[in-house]
């Protein structure tokens, strides 16, 4: 019997205090971003630094190690370099650099291990498209071969110290 | 008069069902209301992460272990990267374990509130959901300055971590932390407080001492039956030895009709978990050393041959990961053993004579995650 | 309606010679017509998204806002979307059961609606039996419920179908009871004649007429929310374990005529509410004095314009009160709800009519005292949610915006 009017009267107290917090809530301001068109501030400010988004390579700084491709989990990045015989030096080329993007997992674990962190995240996010192939990103255009970057012997120094700011 | 002969109905909660907490599927025989069994179904989420682990390198993995269990990344992180480092002798420095145990703190305070907000939702109670949620992002923002990912983190390295705090995180979270505890009090009075959820969870689906020690239960769940076992009170790694903080055990608190060991003592183990976390991470900041949060590994790590056997807490409870070299750069053999795999085993026992809606409530506060299942 | 269509008769000739009957039916029909395009249809439709921004704010979001201003056409764009959807009917479904059952559904709501006053005489049918037709009309939803379960071949649908067919029976009980109650103190049933039987301010309302009167509205409004298959009563619709209940299997409009008739019963619920315990139109005699001697025109239409904008403001107080019970509380399990009505409302039912007669019968001319004092302890509790309400978002210490617009 006692319990019969204690259920009633938890039941009651409960069930108001309940209501007054869910009340108090439409004061509150609502924690929505609105994305696309009602953002504060751009879309890239929003983002930390070490946001992971689409990779990107620099060619001009990458030193065709290979590196990172022999890193990557889940083999997305191809790189084929040949002997280039029309130089005379006869040293190695870059004539394809593919990462597919829509394979990747965005790990990082190929950004790491790069020597001049060619190879770095972007903070760009907004690529959907209607077709898996759009996503894999040939950064050696067609037909053209790129020959790859040699850090000068004496900044050695300064390379280190770049890699390990970027690990 | 002859017996009225009814037949059972086969029930379906089939892989695609709004509150089964991933892809499992649930055979019920039931006649109307009350079962007579649930047996699970388990196996549509298997990826064969263990049979990967054997063709990737010991680094080459760590994004993988993520996947094991998405809601406690970190937690599957560290623990491979404790296995490795103890197969190869690896020592890692004082900073690193300090900045793994917060990252596996603010991921336990995550995912518990993802498991009582969906709790929460499948009792019908939409609202505190959202407010987890809410809470959830916030933290996601944080871990996101961190290591870059809101989700899985591939934060931990073999020998550490791989980003160190940026400036002024500290700040951020000990300011995030002081405005949860309001927020998780209030949280708490929206739900824990209320006589229908306590109506609905208490007595509900009581897994005694010794089924929950018998059936091989683990973490939170062992906890809500009233056993103390937490492995990092009882078996500490880390630098768990160091902070202070309780181990909630559950009581039969939901009220006159409480039992220990029912669905309500197991959300109220997860509650009192988050505060713990918070006290956790409060200590983790004061007394992180100032170094370096990296040692330099080899990069082809080859652990000589052997096996080891190494045991965290995660959020869901025990995740072991048994590790076999035979000295090459690629693990022999790794297996995981995670805590929702070891809480299926129960609930055809439990199920028979429940009703359906119980079997929700009780799928719900059990806090499995088919990942961790079927890897 | 019957002076509305005597002065018809009298203006227009050719209706002389028919028998007055059949204008008075011709009048009524086309009047319930009216009545469901241009209040029952928008006002459901708009009340979905009301509930949608009211329940968004609730949970610190925003809500729908993108279609038309502040997302209001939303509702419109929902229903082209539902109409244009294709009409798919399971193969193994029984033909004619499945698609008559939301229509059944449909007119056992709307038939209620033929009775609920908009003023002292916008009423489309004021029967001497008003409240008692209302009672046992809304029950051929049960049919409707349990045909859809039943048709749609679906073992969720079945069990959804008999939970719900379970409950409502269970809970007309308390809700007869409670109009009971109200019954006694007007002396009629007929919803016009309890309306005129109270009075415009809050101590001339039956619910503060004596201490039962409290919980006999708890008990209608309780028993309200479980026939209208509301939270948290919503167990033939519990999402997290039905998918959806008896409604799986519809697509379409003919699953929007479920969601139509649950929110157009919200309105049912307060319209009852507020005829029944809270003063209906009433309006306080000098503002009706004021509108009246407006003359003219005006003065024939601002009186009933005031007073069903009185209804409805105390309608849609109720109506916030069921959106708001729906995004707090969990939803009880189906043997917790049949305790619920047989162990405690049922006796409450009761002891309130048994309560209610005996005061009737030691005071039968009410006390005054009585109510302005159950009128204070009202606002006593009113004040005391406020400054709960003022608690939570002090402790909370989140920013503010008190904009209902964001």
């Amino acid at each position: 019997m006692d319990d019969y009017f204690r259920n009633i009267l938890d039941t009651a107290t409960s069930v108001f205090e309940g209501m007054s917090i869910t009340f108090s809530h439409l004061f509150r301001k609502p924690v929505t971003i609105q994305y696309p068109d009602k953002l504060e501030r751009p879309m890239a400010e929003m983002l930390p630094d070490r946001f992971r988004g689409f990779l990107k390579v620099d060619m001009e700084i990458c030193t065709a190690c290979l590196a990172c491709m022999n890193d990557c989990p889940i083999d997305c990045i191809k790189i084929v370099t040949k002997k280039d015989e029309k130089s005379a030096s006869k040293e190695r080329v870059l004539t394809q650099f593919d990462i597919d993007e829509a394979k990747c997992m965005y790990c990082g674990l190929c950004t790491e291990p790069c020597p001049t962190g060619a190879i770095h995240f972007t903070k760009e996010f907004e690529r959907a498209t209607e077709s898996l192939d759009n996503l894999v990103f040939k950064f050696v255009p067609e037909g053209q071969v790129i020959v790859p970057y040699k850090a000068p012997k004496k900044e050695s120094g300064a390379a280190e110290a770049e890699e390990t700011a970027d690990a | 008069m002859a017996e009225l002969r009814t037949e059972e109905m086969l029930l379906n909660m089939g892989p695609q069902h709004p509150s089964t907490h991933g892809v499992i599927r649930f055979v019920v025989k039931t006649d109307g209301e009350v079962m007579s069994a649930a047996v699970p179904d388990i196996g549509y989420l298997h990826r064969s992460i263990e049979k990967i682990a054997e063709k990737a390198t010991y680094n080459g993995f760590m994004p993988w272990t993520d996947r094991v269990d998405y809601l406690a990344a970190m937690n599957c992180n560290v623990a491979y990267a404790m296995a490795v480092e103890k197969l190869a002798s690896i020592e890692i420095t004082r900073r690193g374990e300090y900045l793994r145990v917060i990252a596996m703190e603010m991921n336990r305070i995550i995912s518990h509130l993802l498991a009582v907000g969906s709790l929460g939702m499948d009792v019908g109670a939409y609202t505190p959901f959202i407010h987890a949620l809410r809470e959830r992002e916030k933290v996601n923002d944080l871990i996101e300055e961190l290591c870059g990912q809101r989700l899985t983190y591939n934060y931990a390295r073999i020998g550490g971590v791989i980003y160190d705090m940026t400036p002024n995180w500290d700040k951020k979270v000990l300011d995030f932390l002081d405005q949860f505890e309001p927020l998780l009090n209030e949280f708490d009075r929206l739900l824990t407080d209320n006589k229908i959820l306590r109506k609905r969870l208490g007595g509900v689906a009581v897994v005694t001492r010794e089924d929950a020690i018998n059936y091989n239960f683990v973490g939170p769940n062992l906890r809500g039956s009233g056993v103390k076992w937490d492995i990092r009170k009882d078996m500490p790694y880390s630098v768990y030895p160091e902070l202070d903080f309780e181990v909630p055990v559950g009581t039969g608190e939901a009220g006159s009709f409480g039992v220990v060991g029912d669905c309500f003592d197991r959300y109220m183990v997860r509650i009192r978990e988050m505060s713990e976390s918070v006290k956790i991470l409060r200590q983790c900041f004061e007394r992180i050393p100032p170094g370096d949060h990296l040692v330099k590994v080899p990069k082809k790590i080859r652990p000589p041959a052997g096996d080891c056997y190494i045991r965290t807490e995660s959020t869901r409870g025990d995740l072991g990961v048994y590790l076999v070299s035979d000295g090459s750069d690629k693990p022999y053999r790794l297996k995981f053993r995670t805590g929702s795999f070891s809480a299926m085993a129960i609930i055809e026992k439990i199920s028979r004579g429940m009703m359906v809606a119980d079997l929700i409530a009780f799928i719900a506060s059990l806090d499995i995650v088919a990942p961790e299942i079927d890897r | 309606m019957q002076k509305l269509a005597d002065l018809l008769i009298q203006k227009f000739a050719p209706l002389q010679q028919l028998p007055a009957e059949y204008v008075y039916l011709v009048v009524q029909v086309v009047f319930a017509l009216l009545m469901l395009m241009i209040f029952v249809a928008p006002f459901a439709g708009i009340l979905s998204w009301v509930e949608r921004r009211i329940a968004a704010r609730m949970m610190d979001r925003v809500g729908p806002n993108r279609v038309g201003p502040q997302g209001f056409f939303q509702w419109i764009a929902d229903g082209i979307k539902s109409l244009l959807k294709e009409d798919i009917i399971p193969r193994a479904a029984d033909p004619i059961l499945f698609r008559l059952a939301p229509y059944l559904v449909f007119a056992g709501m709307f038939a209620a609606f033929v009775t609920i006053p908009f003023s002292s005489s916008l009423i489309v049918a004021d029967m001497n039996v008003g409240i008692f037709y209302l009672i046992a009309v809304t029950s051929i939803v049960v049919v409707g419920i349990l045909m859809a379960g039943w048709s749609s071949n679906n073992k969720y649908s079945l069990l959804g179908g008999m939970r719900s067919a379970a409950q409502i029976v269970s809970y007309e009980i308390p809700a007869g009871l409670a109009i009971l109650v109200v019954v006694f103190l007007s002396g009629s049933l007929s919803i016009q004649d309890i309306i005129k039987a109270q009075g415009a301010y809050p101590w001339q309302w039956f619910l503060f007429d004596n201490p039962f009167m409290p919980v006999a509205f708890t008990t209608l409004f309780i028993s309200s929310l479980a026939e209208g298959n509301r939270t948290p009563f919503d167990i033939p619709e519990a999402e997290s374990e039905l998918v959806s209940g008896y409604s799986t299997e519809y697509s379409g409009m003919r699953f929007v005529f479920f969601y139509f008739e649950e929110w157009a019963n919200i309105y049912l619920i307060a319209a009852v509410g507020t005829a029944l315990f809270l003063g209906g139109w009433q309006l306080p005699p000098a503002v009706k004095a004021w509108a009246v001697s407006t003359g003219g025109a005006l003065g024939v239409i601002l009186p009933h314009f005031l007073e069903f904008v009185t209804f409805f403001l105390k309608a849609a107080v109720i109506v916030f009160v069921v959106i708001w019970i729906r995004w707090t509380l969990p939803r009880i399990r189906v043997d917790q709800l049949m305790t619920l009505s047989w162990k405690y409302l049922t006796p409450f039912g009761f002891a309130a009519s048994l309560g209610v007669a005996v005061w009737m019968v030691l005071f039968p001319n009410g006390v005054p005292l009585v109510h302005y004092v159950m009128c204070a302890g009202a606002l006593a509790t009113l004040l005391y949610f406020f400054y709960r309400v003022a608690y939570q978002v002090w402790y909370s210490r989140q920013p503010i915006h008190l904009n209902p617009f964001v």
